[in-house]
Formats: C-alpha cells, sequence, structure tokens
C-alpha cells in the first residue's frame, strides 16, 4: 500500500517537468471553479424556479412569453439608481400570478407609478444593484440601507412629494405632527425644498404669566401636563419636585404685569350653570376647544387648549379680561375677539371657573421661593431649552437647540447608540427615540410625549423621507408643496378679520386654516343680504356638522364693513355674479331643472330641497340656496365644481349648458320659506 | 612562433576597424583557472520548473483564497462621515501607530525616512560586511556603548510613553545581554549562535520585531479613537 | 512500439514552426540547455546554471520568485479588471459594485486582485528580511540590494495607489489617512500631498492620478527594476552562498561556519 502510493508519487512529481505538468492541471481546475460559481448564482436559481413554478399553470404560454432570461434591470440614470430585483422578481409584472403565496414570484399591487418609470428601491430601498438575496435587502458594510419595513413605505412618496399627498395618510399625519407639536421648535428641520419647517402649535409666552395662574398650577403643569389636560401639547419632562419648585418660582418672578388682567373684576362670574352652557354652546367655543365629558371622551376641536380643568389653572380677573377681548394679553392668539357684553362675560368665566378638578392641586403646596430657588430655576429654565418654544423675558430663544432633523432619514446606523435588545434600524432607532426619548440616557433632554403607536409610525415616516434623496433630487421630479403664502386683508376690514381672527378657521388666498370653507372667491358666489345675515346671525348651513361658525356680536356697522370688503374683494376672474339674473326664469326652465336634479342627475343623494321628502346628508341643505348663492355661481358650479374649489367632494357631472342653466332655474328658485328669511338691512 | 610579429600592440583610435582579441602569456604569470567545485545545475529546465511550479503552487492558494473569502468593500467614500478608527492600510500601521506616540514630523517623516535611508546603506558599511560577533572583541567598552543606547533608548521611549516599543526593546536588551555573556565556547548551540550574531543582526532583529509588534497592535488592537480594544472585544 | 509522451514533444520541437520560435533547437545537451536561457529574450537575463545548493528550499524560501509569481497574478487580473473600471468619482464605486454582481466572475477576479497584492507586500518584505539575514547584500551585490530597496518602495506604493480605486469609504480614509502622513513633511508637506493628490484633499483628481499611477507608471517603472534586479543576480554572480565567496571574507564571517569547513 505505502509502496504504491509512493510510486504513485514518483509517477506525478518524480522529476521537475513531470510535477510542472500535475500541478498545472490542478491549478487549470481551481480556475475553472470561478465561472461554475458564477453559474450557480442565487438570481439564477430563482429563474429556474420562475420557470418551473409557470410550467404548470393554465396562463403558461402568455407568462413564458413574457419572461426573459439573464440579469434584468431599470436604470434611472437620472437619480443614479440601477435596480436589478426583477432579476429574482421576475413576475412583478405579471397580474394573473396573483395566486401566488410567497415571494418572490408575486406581481406587485397596483400603484399610481410605472415600474419602469420608477424601479424598486425608489420607494423600498434596499440595495438595487445587487443580485443577491442578502445583499439586496440587507444592511451590509458596501450598503447601509435596507429594505424599508411596509408601514413606513410612504415615507418613500414624501421624497418627490413634498406637499400633502391624498393616499399617503401617515406622512401627511406625521409632517402635521412634526409641526403640531413643537418638534421644530428644538429640531431644525431644512425641508429638501429649502424652506425651515415651522411649527403650527403657538406656545403661549410666559412673559406675564403670572397674571394668568398661580405657581400651584405652573407647578402642577410641569411635573405632569397630561395630568392637567389629556390633550395637552406639552410634554412631560419628568422632572423633579425640586426642579418644578424652583423653574415655577422662577416663572412666576419673572413675569411682568399686563395693565388689563390683575383690574379687578368687572362683573362678579355668573354660577348660572346652565346660561354658561347653552353661550358656550352657541359661541361654538367647542369648535376649537375640548372638554372631557362624564363618559371621559374628550369632545371638541384641538385649536386651543382643552378646558376640562380649566378652573384650576386661570385667575377670575384675566379670564374675564381675556374673555372680553383676548387681543389685549396676546396679540397672535388664534381666539376671536368675541363682542360679549358684561353679563355674558360673567356668565361664561363662572362656567367656565367651574370646571375644576379638586385632585389636580390638592397635594401642592410651596413655600415661598428663596432668591437661591429663583436663580437655580433661571438656570434650569435655559438648560432646558424652555425659550425655544415659550417667549419668556430675559432669557433668548436658544438657537440650534436640539440635533438638526433635515437628513436624519440617512443618518448611518454606525453613529446611533442602539438600547440592548433593540433591533439595529433607523427606522427602530426613530420610533424608540420618540416613544421614550429618556430611556436612551437619563440626562437627555428631549422630553416624554404622549403619542399613540399609530402617531409615532406616522412621525418616523415623515422623518425618513428627510434623507440625501429628497434633498438631491432634481426640481423636475419633484412635485412642490403649495407654498403658505402670508396673505393679509386690508384696511379696516381686514383689522376687523384679524381681530374676529378669521383665518383661524377660514382660508383665504392661500393663507388660513382649513376648519371652514375657503372664502377666496366668496364675493362672487353669495348674495349680499344672505352674507350681511349670515354675519349678524350665522344659521345652520350644513346641520350635520358640530362645528359651525360662532355668533360674534357683530354691530351692523362691523357687518356691513366685513360684507362690503368681501363683496368687493373676493371676487372669482372666471365668475361674474351680475351675469345671470337671480330670478325670472321660465317656469320650463325651472320644471326642467327640477327632473334634472330627481332623475338625471340624482343630486337628492347627497342634498336636501324637500326637507320632507329628501334624505341627502352629505352635502349642504339647499332649501335656501336660492337666496344665498348667485345664479352665476350656480351656473360656473354645476359646470366645473374643482375648478371653483379644488378638492371639493361635489362630482363633476359634464354638464351640457343646457343642463347647468336649468338646474341653475331650479336652484336659485328655491329661496326658502319665510320662516328663515334673513334679516334685511 | 616567437619569430614573426605582424601585429603591433597599442591603443587604436579607429572606431571603425575590427577589434581583434589577444591573450599575452608571459612567463611569470600563467592562466589560473580557479577551482570550482561546488555542484551547478542547469538553469534549463530544472531551476525554471521549479519556479514555475512555486509560482503555481502559490496561484493555486490565492485562487482558493479568492474563491472563498471576498475582497472587503464598504459603502461609496464619503468625505463628511469619517468612519472611527480611520486606517490605512496594513503595511502603513505600524507608522499609523507610531504617529499616535509622536509628532508627525518624528513618526511620519524622520523614522521612515531614516529607515529607507538605513536599509540602503546597510551593504556600504564595513561592520555589516565583516559580521563578527557584536561582543567578541573589546567586549568591556562595546558594553558600556551598548548599556548608553539601551538607556538613551528606553527614557526616549519612556518620555513618549511607548510602552509598545518599549517592551520589544528590552526584550531584545536581555537577548543582547545574554549573547554577551556567551562565546563560541559556550557550552549550548543557542549561546554559540547568539555570540557569533554582528551588530548589524541585532538592530535589523530590533526592526523588525518592532514593525511586527506595532504593525500587529495597529491592525488589531486599535479601536475608535485609537483606543486600546482586544481583538474579541468587536464592536 | 507505441511513442513515448517524450518522443512526441520531440517531434514537435523538430518541427519548421517550433524552429522558427524557439531557435535554441532541440536536444538535451548542456549546449542545447545553456542556449534555450541564451537565446531566449526573457530568460537570458538569468544565469545558464545555478549552485544545487541553491535549489533547496532552505536557502531562498522561494521568496523571490514567489513575489514574482504574485506580480504575474497582479498583472493578469489587473488587465481584465481595468476593462471594468473607469477613474472617475462616484462612477469608480458603481463599476466595483457591478464587478461584485453583474460581472461574470467579477467578484473573483477582484478578489484574487486584492489577496495577490496584500500577499506581494507580504513577501516582498520577507524576502527583504531573508537576503538580510544570510547576509545576501554584501560585495558584489550591494547595489542589487539597493535595487531591491527600491522595488520594495515600489510594491508599497503600487498596493497604496490601488487601495484607493474601489472609492468606498475603506479606501478613501486609508488614502486620507495615508497623505496626511506626507503633510507632515516640514515646510514642503502640504505641497508634497499637493502634488500627490492633485488637490488638498481626497478627491476625483487624486482617484485619477492613482489610477493612472497604478495602472501604468508603476507596473513599468516595478519591471525595468525587476529587469534589472534579475540581470544583476546573474552579473553578481547568481545566487548568494557563503561558500561562493572570497575566502578572505568567509574567513571574518563567521568563526563557527569556517571552523565547520575547515574540517
Amino acid at each position: 500500500m505505502k509502496e504504491k502510493l509512493k510510486s504513485l508519487l514518483q509517477k506525478l512529481f518524480g522529476d521537475s517537468v513531470r510535477a510542472f505538468g500535475v500541478v498545472s492541471l490542478v491549478f487549470l481546475f481551481s480556475l475553472a471553479i470561478a465561472p461554475a460559481k458564477n453559474h450557480f448564482s442565487e438570481w439564477r436559481h430563482y429563474q429556474h424556479g420562475y420557470l418551473k413554478m409557470i410550467r404548470n399553470r393554465s396562463d403558461a404560454v402568455t407568462l413564458q412569453r413574457h419572461f426573459e432570461g439573464g440579469i434584468q434591470q431599470i436604470w434611472l440614470p437620472d437619480l443614479g439608481v440601477v435596480d436589478r430585483c426583477m432579476s429574482c422578481h421576475v413576475g412583478l409584472k405579471e397580474a394573473s400570478l396573483n395566486d401566488v403565496p410567497t415571494q418572490p414570484f408575486r406581481p406587485h399591487p397596483v400603484i399610481p407609478h410605472k415600474l419602469d418609470q420608477f424601479g424598486c428601491t425608489i420607494c423600498h430601498r434596499g440595495q438595487g444593484a445587487a443580485t443577491t438575496v442578502a445583499e439586496a435587502h440587507n444592511s451590509t458594510l458596501a450598503w447601509e440601507q435596507p429594505i424599508l419595513p411596509a408601514k413606513y413605505i410612504e415615507s418613500s412618496c414624501g421624497e418627490c412629494h413634498r406637499g400633502p399627498l391624498p393616499g399617503a395618510p401617515q406622512l401627511n399625519q406625521g409632517r402635521h405632527l412634526l409641526s403640531r407639536y413643537g418638534c421644530v421648535h428644538c429640531h431644525m428641520v431644512k425641508l429638501p425644498d429649502g424652506k425651515i419647517m415651522k411649527a403650527t402649535d403657538d406656545p403661549p409666552s410666559l412673559s406675564h404669566i403670572g397674571d394668568k395662574t398661580t405657581r400651584e398650577w405652573i407647578y402642577a403643569w410641569l411635573k405632569d401636563p397630561q395630568a392637567y389636560a389629556g390633550t395637552a401639547t406639552m410634554p412631560n419632562f419628568k422632572l423633579s419636585d425640586d426642579d418644578a419648585r424652583d423653574m415655577s418660582a422662577f416663572l412666576i418672578a419673572n413675569s411682568t404685569p399686563l395693565p388689563g388682567d390683575t383690574a379687578t373684576l368687572s362683573a362678579k362670574a355668573s354660577s348660572d350653570p346652565s346660561a354658561g352652557a347653552s353661550l358656550y354652546g352657541e359661541s361654538f367655543c367647542a369648535s376649537c376647544h375640548a372638554v372631557q365629558n362624564a363618559a371621559g371622551n374628550v369632545v371638541g376641536g384641538d385649536v386651543g387648549p382643552e378646558l376640562t380643568r380649566v378652573g384650576n389653572k386661570v385667575k377670575p380677573e384675566w379670564l374675564q379680561a381675556w374673555l372680553r377681548n383676548p387681543r389685549d394679553y396676546d396679540e397672535e392668539t388664534a381666539m376671536p375677539h368675541y363682542r360679549y357684553n358684561d353679563a355674558q362675560v360673567a356668565t361664561l368665566s363662572g362656567f367656565l371657573l367651574a370646571k375644576t378638578d379638586s385632585d389636580l392641586l390638592a397635594n401642592v403646596h410651596l413655600e415661598a421661593a428663596t432668591p437661591e430657588q429663583i436663580a437655580r430655576g433661571k438656570r434650569l429654565v435655559s438648560d432646558y431649552g424652555c425659550a425655544s418654544c415659550h417667549e419668556i423675558g430675559g432669557i433668548k430663544k436658544p438657537e440650534n437647540f436640539a440635533p438638526e432633523l433635515s437628513r436624519i432619514g440617512n443618518k448611518p446606523v454606525t453613529q446611533l447608540v442602539f438600547l440592548p435588545g433593540m433591533q439595529h434600524t433607523l427606522p427602530d432607532y426613530i420610533a424608540a427615540k420618540i416613544k421614550q426619548p429618556r430611556l436612551f440616557g437619563q440626562a437627555l433632554k428631549m422630553p416624554q410625549y404622549s403619542f399613540t403607536p399609530a402617531q409615532i409610525d406616522s412621525l418616523a415616516t415623515a422623518l425618513l423621507a428627510l434623507n440625501d434623496r429628497a434633498a438631491t433630487l432634481p426640481p423636475s421630479l419633484t412635485v412642490a408643496a403649495t407654498p403658505e403664502s402670508d396673505y393679509q386683508p386690508a384696511g379696516k376690514a381686514g383689522k376687523l378679520m384679524t381681530d374676529l381672527a378669521c383665518f383661524s378657521c377660514h382660508r383665504i388666498n392661500g393663507h388660513g386654516g382649513d376648519m371652514a370653507p375657503d372664502l377666496t372667491w366668496e364675493g362672487s358666489s353669495v348674495q349680499r343680504q344672505w352674507l350681511v345675515g349670515f354675519l349678524k346671525n350665522p344659521n345652520t348651513l350644513r346641520p350635520s356638522l358640530i362645528r359651525r361658525m360662532p355668533r360674534f356680536n357683530l354691530t351692523d356697522g362691523e357687518a356691513n364693513e366685513l360684507t362690503d370688503y368681501i363683496m368687493t374683494v373676493y371676487q372669482s376672474p372666471s365668475v361674474d355674479r351680475d351675469s345671470m339674473p337671480l330670478s325670472g326664469y321660465p317656469q320650463g326652465e325651472v320644471e326642467l331643472g327640477k327632473q334634472l336634479f330627481y332623475g338625471k342627475y340624482a343630486c337628492q343623494g347627497c342634498h336636501i330641497v324637500d326637507t320632507k321628502s329628501d334624505k341627502g346628508y352629505i352635502g349642504p341643505t339647499l332649501t335656501q340656496v336660492g337666496s344665498r348663492l348667485t345664479a352665476a355661481w350656480i351656473f360656473a358650479w354645476m359646470k366645473n365644481p374643482q375648478a371653483l374649489r379644488p378638492g371639493t367632494g361635489e362630482p363633476n357631472r359634464a354638464m351640457s349648458d343646457e343642463d347647468a342653466r336649468a338646474l341653475t332655474a331650479f336652484l336659485i328658485s328655491q329661496k326658502g320659506g319665510g320662516k328663515s328669511e334673513v334679516a334685511k338691512k | 612562433m616567437a619569430d614573426s610579429k605582424d601585429f603591433t600592440a597599442g591603443v587604436e583610435s579607429n572606431a571603425k576597424k575590427s577589434p581583434r582579441r589577444i591573450v599575452f602569456i608571459t612567463r611569470r604569470t600563467s592562466a589560473q583557472v580557479k577551482a570550482e567545485t561546488e555542484d551547478q545545475i542547469q538553469t534549463f529546465p530544472e531551476v525554471l520548473f521549479r519556479a514555475a511550479i512555486a509560482i503555481q503552487v502559490l496561484a493555486i492558494a490565492l485562487v482558493w483564497i479568492a474563491l472563498v473569502f471576498n475582497a472587503p468593500l464598504e459603502g461609496l467614500a464619503d468625505p463628511s462621515h469619517t468612519p472611527n478608527p480611520a486606517k490605512a492600510p496594513w503595511y502603513f500601521l505600524g507608522l499609523q501607530e507610531m504617529l499616535h506616540y509622536f509628532p508627525p514630523v518624528v513618526a511620519g517623516v524622520l523614522v521612515p525616512g531614516l529607515v529607507v535611508m538605513a536599509l540602503i546603506v546597510i551593504p556600504y558599511f564595513k561592520v555589516n560586511i565583516e559580521a563578527e560577533g557584536l561582543f567578541l572583541k573589546d567586549r568591556a567598552r562595546r558594553l558600556r556603548i551598548f548599556y548608553l543606547i539601551v538607556a538613551a533608548l528606553s527614557v526616549f521611549l519612556l518620555f513618549f510613553k511607548v510602552y509598545a516599543a518599549f517592551v520589544p526593546t528590552l526584550i531584545m536588551a536581555a537577548i543582547m545581554l545574554l549573547a554577551a555573556q556567551s562565546s563560541p565556547q559556550s557550552s549550548s548551540a543557542f549561546r554559540r549562535y547568539l555570540a557569533a550574531k554582528p551588530l548589524s543582526y541585532w538592530v535589523m532583529t530590533w526592526f523588525l520585531f518592532e514593525l511586527v509588534v506595532l504593525t500587529a497592535i495597529g491592525t488589531f488592537f486599535r479601536g475608535p479613537g485609537w483606543s486600546w480594544v482586544w481583538p474579541w472585544q468587536g464592536s | 512500439m507505441a511513442k513515448t509522451v517524450d518522443q512526441y514533444f520531440d517531434d514537435l520541437r523538430a518541427t519548421r514552426v517550433w524552429r522558427s520560435v524557439f531557435r535554441s533547437g532541440t536536444g538535451s545537451s548542456t549546449l542545447k540547455r545553456a542556449l534555450a536561457i541564451q537565446q531566449n529574450v526573457f530568460l537570458h537575463l538569468f544565469s545558464t546554471k545555478v549552485r544545487s545548493r541553491m535549489l533547496s528550499f532552505s536557502a531562498t524560501w522561494y521568496l523571490g520568485t514567489l513575489t514574482l509569481g504574485t506580480f504575474f497574478i497582479l498583472v493578469a487580473t489587473g488587465i481584465p479588471l481595468m476593462l471594468y473600471y473607469h477613474p472617475s468619482a462616484p462612477q469608480a464605486y458603481a463599476d466595483t459594485k457591478d464587478l461584485q454582481f453583474v460581472v461574470s466572475s467579477g467578484m473573483f477576479l477582484r478578489n484574487l486582485h486584492r489577496w495577490s497584492a496584500h500577499c506581494m507586500v507580504f513577501l516582498v518584505f520577507a524576502h527583504m528580511f531573508k537576503v538580510f539575514y544570510r547576509g545576501a547584500y554584501r560585495h558584489p551585490r550591494e547595489f542589487n540590494w539597493v535595487i531591491g530597496v527600491i522595488l520594495l518602495l515600489m510594491t508599497l506604493l503600487l498596493s497604496y495607489t490601488g487601495y484607493l480605486l474601489p472609492w468606498d469609504q475603506l479606501a478613501y480614509w486609508a488614502i486620507t489617512v495615508g497623505s496626511n502622513i506626507a503633510s507632515a513633511v516640514p515646510i514642503m508637506g502640504n505641497k508634497i500631498r499637493f502634488l500627490m493628490l492633485g488637490g488638498n484633499a481626497v478627491n476625483a483628481n487624486a482617484l485619477l492620478r492613482f489610477y493612472v499611477l497604478h495602472c501604468m507608471i508603476l507596473p513599468l517603472a516595478a519591471m525595468f527594476f525587476v529587469a534589472i534586479h534579475f540581470w544583476r543576480i546573474r552579473k553578481d554572480g547568481g545566487l548568494y552562498s557563503h561558500a561562493s565567496e572570497p575566502a578572505t571574507v568567509r574567513a571574518k564571517a563567521s568563526p563557527a561556519v569556517t571552523a565547520k569547513e575547515a574540517q
């Protein structure tokens, strides 16, 4: 045996030429492995699997004709993207493969974009150039960004779509929350279009806080804002008792009085709860302010603060001064200046002051503050960056208080410090950081918010959209946001509109809130008499809505001033309100219109003309539309509603001029009963 | 043979004339061929094929390494994100390790410059050519110089806190002391071996030792901020 | 009687075509074998005979030969790699990626090139130390030692310039660290770095510069010096062995050795 081996070795390696031949063979064999390895690559394996799968299907012929072997790629030169995902995901475009249970052969669901134009990684991320499963989907040394988890997929929409996008509710909500919860007070967010994201939460100035509330309330609020109001925007800074004591001491000591707030009570607070409740209701306070009802549900709007325990908070003198004219205390407030008389102020303040919770301040006992405590409080107020959100006399708004988030979506994972046991991915990090910031270090200043998991996901979605690609995208490939205008109405009427805070709810020329209808072309759409009456006494235009136009107790002069301005200034260039008469249409035309209304176009599905028979509650009630809208507006509206108010629910029925005219004639004849005929000048 | 002389000895300056070679054999000198006693072998085919086999064996090894291990590749070069630590190629890590201790002029310019100079001049120093045992002659004086140099080097290294280079220096000094206590008559073969080693051997070995130690430290024991980490402590 | 393989080879060597290519002719006589070396433009750099003692593995560990082998591999893999590579940022990185993902055996080529490069640097160092400890730098081989040192530096430069080409983080920062060392030279440090990188920082200019150095200038220069290196081995008396040296040197070299040889 040993001899045999020896002779074999002798045969193979006996002399150097022979040995060279043998070694050469081994060498060539080794070299041949590389192409073989190449041949058994993963993507080939999946393509074989695909062909095998479709062979027995009924649609095999079609699928086989569509199949192309080899590495498939989508190249987007503008974006520097090469996606080879379809080398393995072969059936992406085959809708008929919908019954395939698992990847990689499932077809792509229907989306508004074409796969060939957008590729895969623009939305899903991951490494498109890779041709192996691990390299394409996972985070590797050579490619940081793994596949984006499906729940954050809308963040990719946000790279190109800079404004609100129907169909991406999570992204829209996340962007809204970023400004609504004041994240951008501390964290600078420079949007991809170069603008700085602005906060929309309007935190109050603390320079005169001593007029408004007590140190005890401040203490309780600082300790736990959500204990006072579950919907409070202010987050919980997890302050110690001493910290809250000293900060409240400083804020009170630092507060300067305003003349009106500390005046003695001008009217004794009324204690008639039913009168207070009805005034609260008539003024539609609930459109903006929420109150927790007996069942524990918070009901009302979130424009102003929740009022469930407002009696624990405000001083009566201040509340009355505020109700009389909020602009005396806060020039910029979103609260309208209701023209309440003394009796109404007393009634409403009495109603509000009764909203207390005896537990809230029961355990708060504060000694008089020492100068050391006040000095320490000042330091803490600076340290926690209170002035990033609130105006505080003597303390400057800190610059770059928290890390900038403009490119957070590309933050390298290597620069993050993860908690033990958590997934090492950027989305998980962002979500965990928002959920419980202080877990990442007790010394961190970021406070605790009370977001729901859905809100956290939407915030993470919005933040992930702030990445390098979004910032470097050629402008031609982006869908720009409608820029927020800073439109301000002019003159006396403009002043009045500011005083009434019309823009808190209404939008005009791209400026203002979205709670109430856009008034940009109001002058073309309504009749003068109706508008005057409506301003004096807003009636129920849409009975199904909780939020409605409140009554501001305007004087005749103010109502006329406002009406004149609206009728003159807010006119549509495409609708001439005097081009069609408000009455005098032939009876035949009115009848035809009625038939079209109930027959061809079935408008009663959404609208009510005859209160007895119609059941439509989606659109506004039209019983008095003839005395509200102008005929020209109705006609133009029938022809193309979206042109007048983009995004309206009214469908475009592509009517002929004759149909539109007949419907206009019918609707303009709906003047309503004498009962609701509005007051005339 | 000796009667006819049809040529003239002298320096011919005509460049176009074909030169002829002539050998003069006088009585006092005779052609002497130095006997080459060593066995020789022809380059072709034995040496060439052996070389080819050696190269192929290495190539086979490298091919298998290349089949199994992928070359490292990281993310796209990004000047704004500095990896920590940022390391040079492995053969410069000894240098980078020194940069950690010494000012850049010393570690980055002076030391490598001197090393290259020293390498170049090695064959031109007589002490290298003669190659006698360092401590065989003039032992007392040489030992004094040796102590002086080791002390100076130690102070220098300790001043800069270069323990990574100080420890190998001490080890080398200890071995050299052992060599100083040895002679060709020593009983153990190892000590006879040490005693025969010349100065150049000691300097080069010290250099090799330092090179290996510093490179190994730079490669395996340096983490974020060039701080000391153990290789098994991976992040 | 069937012909043996050797006979087939002999017949092949006797053909006109073979004779026109290889001038040395057939036959295994000493003359023919010497001619095979002498008459070949590449092989004539080597001597026709080698001391048989030097063939043993322990004498040289074949380190020089192996270094040459890695150089062959690097040239053979480097040329196809050049076909897939644009020396421009950031295309260079995309090319490296494509090499991995779509080029047939591209990853293998890159792996082989990279590991061979590391191997070559290691072998050059090893070769140098082996030569030193053998004392093979002595007269008359002084200058060949100097050329060896030059080749060592060139190998380092070749490897260093190649290190940048993938244009990834590893490459970028390794070269940045390395080039910062160059800027420590007194007075003209920054000028040297500027010349080296074609700018004040590692950028696209540096990439192009390193590419040209790596693929053209340095390999040609290295081949030039390798040729001299080999030619000098022959001219300086072949591979060094103690016994071949003049007796005067040998006597002083090592008393122990002399004592042994004197027996």
